[in-house]
């Protein structure tokens, strides 16, 4: 009985490709709405990694937050921002050797990620030795990982912080 | 006997009757999979309309065949996939005719993780809770760009308005399935049925199911929180310029997210498929999700709708801190052991 399944090297240069050209999508992009959607596609393609790497929970949270949440955000404020036409932008972002770097950049980034897919067996692509079930996931981080867990709380309420202070400043 | 690759036409329909009977084709394809799916769908529409008008005293659908015009919904199928799809003047084409598709195929992805019965489920993964998050997580996006496309000004009005309602009703919804996923010990949908084999969580966690049950009416946009699509003000609000099979799509989309809503407040909440064993699990689950959603669909016939300021204090001053306060209270339950004859 053969399952059907897709081979873990054509999955990571499938979403290689997905990845990078959602990000040269977003900076190409004339109409910023087409941008924001490149770049919800580029965190897709980043979940898709995350999934890959047997990392289920890591995926889910960076699609909600990432594709539901950011992407949100940056979509929220093309809208509500009035954005002025600058012929300037346009032409920088449409000149021909722009796009070229651009897409020769994404066409290197590729090729890395194929010839470290056809390399040898000690891939980036393998899943880790011990994959970690989610129940263990909140004991790891509060027992053996506490003072990264700490950093990273007062970074985001320094955040948060900082956010609130600015938006106080502006009114 | 069943031979890959058939050579003989009986082997072949041997394969294609094994095919047909599998259990992965049956749950993807008929039970918790397509056809459930369109059918329960089309029931919705009917039902909504038919339970509105009695809770009015009106008489609703009655003419298109079957008893009370059960057919009503299949006739509304038929005139809107015949009728032309209007593309406003300098709308965004493929965002405009791609969003409805993506709208459907959004909601009805979360039902592969939904447990129907102890077997029922297409596929059971450890991260069904937050699968779903991550799925309907995406809907304010889809409906912002969709207004967007419309390049029309009511259209963008409500699907900014449905942007913030839920994208901050969100926040207490998560929240409040965290005292869940505390008491079951785990975001696997199928194991938090299991854990309320002796008791519902809707008794240890009534204030989250309260909690809950109010952010999924605002993520649905249904009365009182319908303010996206406020008919007075908005025309229809965000799907304003949507007609024929656009449309269609669209109200399919909608009615699969309340289907999913209702489910999820079954699998959470209600016990899912447990019940007495004389009818087949499904069966229960079913029934419980129905009866959750009449009671999504009936304060639409009762409630006037709030503003938009009451919207917003109540999502954030109300919900969030009842959603967090509940946390903390479930902690100090499992911890004192008062939840232990329930097997928590």
């Amino acid at each position: 009985m053969t399952t059907l399944a897709i081979p873990p090297d054509v999955a990571f240069v499938v979403l290689t490709v997905v990845t990078i050209t959602g990000a040269i999508l977003a900076l190409q992009a004339k109409e910023l709405i087409y941008g924001a959607m490149s770049l919800a596609l580029s965190f897709i393609g980043i979940a898709g990694f995350f999934a890959l790497l047997d990392a289920p929970y890591l995926a889910m949270l960076q699609i909600a937050v990432y594709v539901g949440a950011v992407v949100v955000l940056i979509l929220f404020t093309i809208m509500l921002v009035h954005r002025e036409q600058t012929p300037e932008m346009d032409e920088r972002t449409a000149s021909p050797e722009n796009s070229v770097g651009l897409w020769l950049a994404g066409l290197l980034a590729l090729a890395v990620s194929g010839v470290v897919a056809l390399a040898g067996t000690n891939l980036p692509t393998e899943a880790p030795s011990a994959t970690l079930p989610i129940s263990d996931l909140g004991p790891v981080l509060t027992l053996q990982y506490p003072i990264p867990l700490i950093i990273l709380a007062l970074l985001l309420s320094a955040s948060l912080l900082g956010a609130l202070v600015l938006a106080k400043v502006e009114r | 006997m069943v031979v890959f690759p058939p050579t003989t036409p009986a082997e072949l329909i041997a394969l294609i009757i094994r095919i047909l009977t599998s259990h992965t084709f049956v749950t993807i394809v008929i039970f918790p999979g397509f056809i459930h799916l369109t059918v329960v769908v089309i029931f919705l529409t009917w039902y909504e309309r038919k339970l509105l008008a009695r809770i009015q005293l009106r008489i609703g659908p009655l003419y298109a065949g079957g008893p009370g015009g059960l057919f009503q919904p299949l006739a509304d199928g038929v005139k809107l996939i015949f009728k032309e799809v209007m593309v406003p003047y300098k709308a965004s084409k493929p965002l405009f005719l791609g969003i409805p598709i993506m709208l459907v195929f959004l909601s009805a992805l979360p039902f592969a993780v939904i447990p129907f019965g102890q077997h029922w489920v297409i596929a059971n993964i450890d991260v069904g809770l937050v699968f779903i998050f991550a799925m309907t997580s995406l809907f304010p996006t889809m409906i912002l760009l969709f207004a967007w496309a419309s390049n029309s000004k009511y259209p963008f009005l409500g699907g900014l308005r449905s942007l913030f309602q839920q994208v901050a009703y969100e926040i207490p919804m998560w929240i409040s399935t965290l005292s869940i996923v505390l008491l079951a010990g785990s975001l696997n949908l199928t194991d938090i049925v299991t854990a309320q084999q002796k008791m519902w969580f809707i008794v240890p966690a009534f204030l989250s199911f309260v909690v809950f049950f109010i952010s999924i009416m605002a993520e649905l946009e249904r009365l009182p929180f319908d303010l996206p699509e406020a008919e007075p003000e908005l025309v229809a609000g965000w799907y304003t310029e949507a007609s024929g099979a656009i449309f269609m799509l669209i109200f399919m989309g909608l009615y699969m997210k309340l289907y999913l809503m209702s489910s999820l407040v079954t699998v959470l909440f209600l016990g899912g498929w447990w019940g007495p064993a004389i009818v087949p699990q499904p069966v229960w689950f079913i029934l419980k999700t129905l009866i959750v959603a009449t009671f999504i669909i009936i304060p639409r016939g009762v409630y006037p709708r709030i503003r938009v300021d009451m919207l917003i204090k109540i999502g954030w001053t109300r919900l969030l801190i009842i959603a967090l306060a509940n946390v903390f209270l479930t902690i100090i339950l499992i911890d004192t052991g008062l939840l232990a004859a329930w097997g928590i």
